[in-house]
């Protein structure tokens, strides 16, 4: 992707001010996205990401340079900038490059670029179809299809010269449903670490249906009810709450600095004791895994939670000087032009004993979460919301009428005390998750579970 | 290789390849920017980038293509994913490559002072935002993110229609985020400047106002559930309004996403409301004076006295409706397709004092901040129900702070259910759009807490 010899001079020329390691990333992307909205392709766009970050630490100081300029000059150009802002004594450094070599966790069987647009087109029309034959309240169906084929580098003063093939695929599909000047949303978004075989693997028509039997079930929906309640959260994207509640208070980007709430709890209870909560970048073709981090370090299955006790945080290398703990495969960046720190990849809780049927059935009044929308957290102080995609009413341990426009709120260190049930189907979903280092593909997943009271913000005051 | 002589390349090789009218549209930029933590320059970051988007009509049909490795061997491949990229479209509304307006309006966007300001200069505010944040209180146990950040842009289009455009802006940022802690109660808060000048930056004002903010928070507790008033503060109001302004897009209309399908000519909102568009607004980051098809950029009404003037258009959008395109064709970048955004919109301030606004309810909230805004409003349908904090307001006086509470509602209602507005115009951290609001007091919202 780049020549060697070029990234040694760039990583010399980086370290000539006095920086103690320096680092070279270079990405090379190809991107498509079809979008059809009311049964027609309506834009189709393609093309190429290229360019180059350097990173250069000296102590826990990081300096940053990207560009995407490729020629010798501009490259030697931006290191020097870069190392400008390093101010120290050149220290001796040898380059000893040695490739490393792992077995690929995420084979590929077709490349998106090797195949016809018009194939691709021939999916979304499937999945538009489905969603939109559902019913005769769907008004609107939109398809977004994507995918892209991400080769990156990385090489670093310590030696290491690593490279990963990331492709990835997905399709978006949104429903609407009408009635008289009324508006209701279903969306399903299935995706993969696969290329195109990820369409023999799944029915995309099972996705369109599923988008419009929400958007048609929440056109009937009554607006859900205000309070504190027990809420019973399903599999799949249900995850969404463990990722916002305590996955990001576990990245090392804000337990190094101790501004979040579960810094110097190692060892310690942070839940009940039915909870184990896991990070694993290394699930064969799944959305959030990756060979290797985009440091050049193999991913791992790191436990953060075990039966209730932290484990485990989720470390990039900068931070993991400045808490003298090792790294732990979890440096993630959206592209060239960020700079990479802790990420989650695929995280999810561990499945339980408990049956879906039983979880329902011991609940007397609370909601029923089928399907979670998306969320976010404030990590210094664990307050974190999430909004409620599809729900129904639960009473007297059954299901009842679907409610609309829910948001889950609470506090993380909290609520990991109020999981009292979790259920034994294990599933996960799909998600992009935003944070410093841009925005990257994470798997969330889970079983059923439930939490014994959580404030729900609905529109009625009627129970 | 110099863009003027790489567009002829391209629309040559354009031409053998059956395309008609061509456009090339070229954005580069720089930035900086610097985040520091107990003293320390935590991070420095430097950046020089750019690329080309191609945009083609094949049968009348538009292929889209972009590169960010620019150079000769990088056309073919442009033009050969545009073709193929056009012969998938299906859509009949031609996209439109336009020759021009009449007239365009001069706007100076570029502060040459800024582009002068040394990085030691730069790195020595930082600091003394930090350092002025920590001394303001000894609760202050974190400042957790204290940034400064400048950027330059320059966009250019060229068309095969003789268009030839370009705007360079710069910007300069920072934000700051200080975390309180009294007993065992921790709160946050941030808050952010934006200028065109680096001039107009005062830490001790921004660290004051962080600080302040964070600690009001100290106490917060949930409110009863039930129906409230609310003084939606101008922030919130500004993230809130920003979330929603795809509704007055004539694309999302069009297609079936806006409920302000034939609303034209009728009350979407209360009488004392007016939303404006204004890309001329000296300090509006998204200041232009020709938008991302070349279409000349006016100020425009949207809303007036409570009545839809007009929707946002684009050329497409515009045609199909049988009207001009009011200058609001979007793409985020090189690497997008072209849609319809506001440039500086805002909802007009009226004459009311904060302090009066707060005086004149008997019990409510004060909205400070809104949470998840990504997640938990639904665009099309309007319904929202948030993660909010503010202070909970009795006989006219703030009583004491709130949090772990979630309003809800429908943004369509909460146009009509506007009582009062503010005189204190404020905008939100800037994304596609530039978005403003005064606080309004706001009847009937939903709130959940206890």
């Amino acid at each position: 992707m780049l020549d060697q010899r070029l990234i040694e001079d760039i990583i010399m020329v980086a370290l000539s001010t006095g920086g103690d390691f320096a680092e070279i990333f270079v990405e090379d992307k190809y991107n498509t996205e079809i979008t059809m909205i009311g049964g027609k392709v309506e834009n189709s766009i393609s093309g190429r990401d290229f360019g180059i970050g350097i990173r250069i630490f000296k102590g826990f100081n990081s300096v940053y340079a990207y560009t995407n300029q490729h020629n010798r000059d501009a490259l030697i150009d931006t290191a020097i900038k870069a190392g400008d802002a390093i101010r120290g004594t050149k220290q001796d450094v040898v380059l000893n490059f040695i490739k490393y070599n792992y077995k690929n966790i995420n084979p590929i069987e077709y490349l998106p670029n090797k195949i016809s647009k018009n194939k691709k087109v021939d999916i979304i029309r499937e999945a538009y179809e489905a969603a939109d034959n559902y019913s005769d309240s769907i008004s609107q169906v939109i398809v977004r299809y994507l995918d892209y084929n991400q080769n990156i580098l990385v090489a670093n003063s310590e030696g290491r010269f690593a490279e990963d093939e990331r492709v990835r695929t997905r399709i978006a599909i949104q429903s609407i449903a009408s009635r008289n000047n009324e508006m209701q949303t279903g969306s399903c978004s299935p995706g993969a670490h696969m290329g195109f075989e990820f369409y023999d693997k799944i029915d995309v028509k099972q996705y369109g249906k599923e988008a419009s039997r929400i958007a048609v079930t929440m056109l009937d929906a009554k607006p859900c009810p205000s309070g504190r309640f027990p809420v019973i959260i399903d599999n799949k994207f249900g995850g969404v709450i463990f990722h916002e509640a305590c996955g990001h208070g576990l990245e090392a980007t804000s337990v190094a600095k101790k501004s979040s709430v579960f810094a110097d709890k190692m060892g310690k209870q942070v839940a009940t004791n039915i909870v184990t909560f896991i990070d694993d970048g290394t699930i064969p073709n799944a959305w959030g895994s990756s060979n290797i981090d985009d440091e050049g370090e193999p991913t791992k299955k790191n436990i953060l939670i075990e039966d209730g006790i932290l484990k485990g945080y989720m470390i990039d290398k900068l931070n993991a000087g400045r808490m003298g703990m090792d790294v732990t495969g979890s440096a993630r960046r959206q592209s060239y032009k960020f700079a990479p720190t802790s990420r989650m990849t695929n995280t999810y809780i561990a499945t339980g004993k408990s049956t879906p049927k039983e979880i329902i059935c011991n609940t007397e009044f609370g909601i029923y979460a089928k399907y979670m929308g998306g969320g976010s957290v404030n990590t210094a102080t664990g307050d974190f919301n999430f909004a409620v995609m599809e729900g129904y009413l639960v009473k007297d341990g059954k299901m009842g009428k679907p409610v609309r426009g829910a948001t889950l709120i609470g506090n993380g260190p909290d609520i990991l005390y109020k999981i009292d049930m979790i259920g034994n189907n294990l599933e996960y979903g799909q998600g992009m998750c935003g944070s410093v280092s841009g925005s990257v593909p994470t798997n969330v997943g889970q079983p059923m579970i439930r939490v014994s009271e959580i404030t729900v913000g609905g529109r009625s005051e009627e129970k | 290789m110099h863009m003027d002589k790489l567009k002829e390349l391209i629309f040559e090789y354009g031409k053998n390849e059956g395309f008609t009218d061509m456009e090339v549209y070229y954005e580069s930029s720089s930035s900086f920017s610097c985040k520091v933590f107990k003293g320390e320059i935590d991070d420095y970051s430097i950046s020089k980038e750019g690329g080309i988007a191609f945009r083609g009509a094949l049968n009348n049909r538009m292929g889209y293509s972009y590169t960010e490795k620019v150079d000769e061997s990088a056309i073919k491949v442009l033009i050969k994913i545009a073709k193929e990229n056009a012969q998938i479209i299906e859509n009949e509304e031609e996209e439109i490559i336009f020759k021009g307006s009449q007239k365009y309006e001069d706007t100076d966007l570029y502060s040459g002072g800024l582009a002068e300001i040394s990085t030691d200069k730069k790195l020595n505010f930082i600091k003394e935002l930090e350092k002025e944040a920590y001394s303001m209180d000894k609760r202050v146990i974190n400042i957790n993110n204290c940034i400064y950040s400048d950027h330059e842009n320059e966009r250019r289009i060229y068309n095969t229609k003789g268009l030839n455009k370009n705007e360079k802006s710069n910007v300069v940022f920072s934000y700051i985020s200080a975390v309180v802690q009294e007993n065992s109660d921790i709160q946050s808060a941030d808050a952010f400047k934006i200028y065109r000048d680096f001039k107009d930056f005062n830490a001790g004002f921004l660290a004051k106002r962080v600080v302040d903010k964070a600690l009001s928070y100290l106490g917060a507790k949930p409110v009863e559930s039930k129906i409230y008033t609310i003084l939606l503060e101008n922030i919130a109001s500004a993230n809130l309004l920003e979330t929603f302004a795809g509704i007055f897009s004539a694309d999302n209309v069009q297609k079936g996403r806006s409920l302000l399908k034939n609303k034209l000519g009728e009350a979407i909102g209360s009488i004392s409301l007016n939303i404006i568009d204004d890309p001329f607004m000296v300090d509006g980051v998204a200041s232009r004076s020709f938008d991302s098809e070349g279409v000349a950029s006016e100020r425009i009404s949207l809303v007036e006295e409570g009545i839809l003037q007009c929707l946002l258009h684009n050329l497409r959008t515009a045609k199909k409706d049988g009207v001009e395109s009011t200058g609001h064709g979007y793409k985020a970048s090189y690497k997008g397709t072209m849609t319809v955004a506001p440039s500086n919109l805002y909802i007009q301030p009226g004459l009311n004092t904060y302090e009066d606004m707060i005086s004149s309810m008997n019990e409510g909230l004060v909205i400070t901040e809104l949470q998840g805004l990504h997640s938990g409003a639904n665009t099309v349908s309007g319904d929202f129900s948030l993660a909010a904090r503010g202070y909970y307001v009795k006989d006219g006086k703030i009583e004491n702070p709130v949090n772990q509470i979630t309003i809800a509602g429908n943004f369509y209602e909460v146009l009509k259910n506007i009582e009062i507005i503010g005189e204190d115009l404020m905008f939100a951290m800037p994304n596609a759009a530039y978005i403003g609001s005064p606080s309004l007091k706001i009847k009937n919202i939903a709130v959940a807490g206890e």
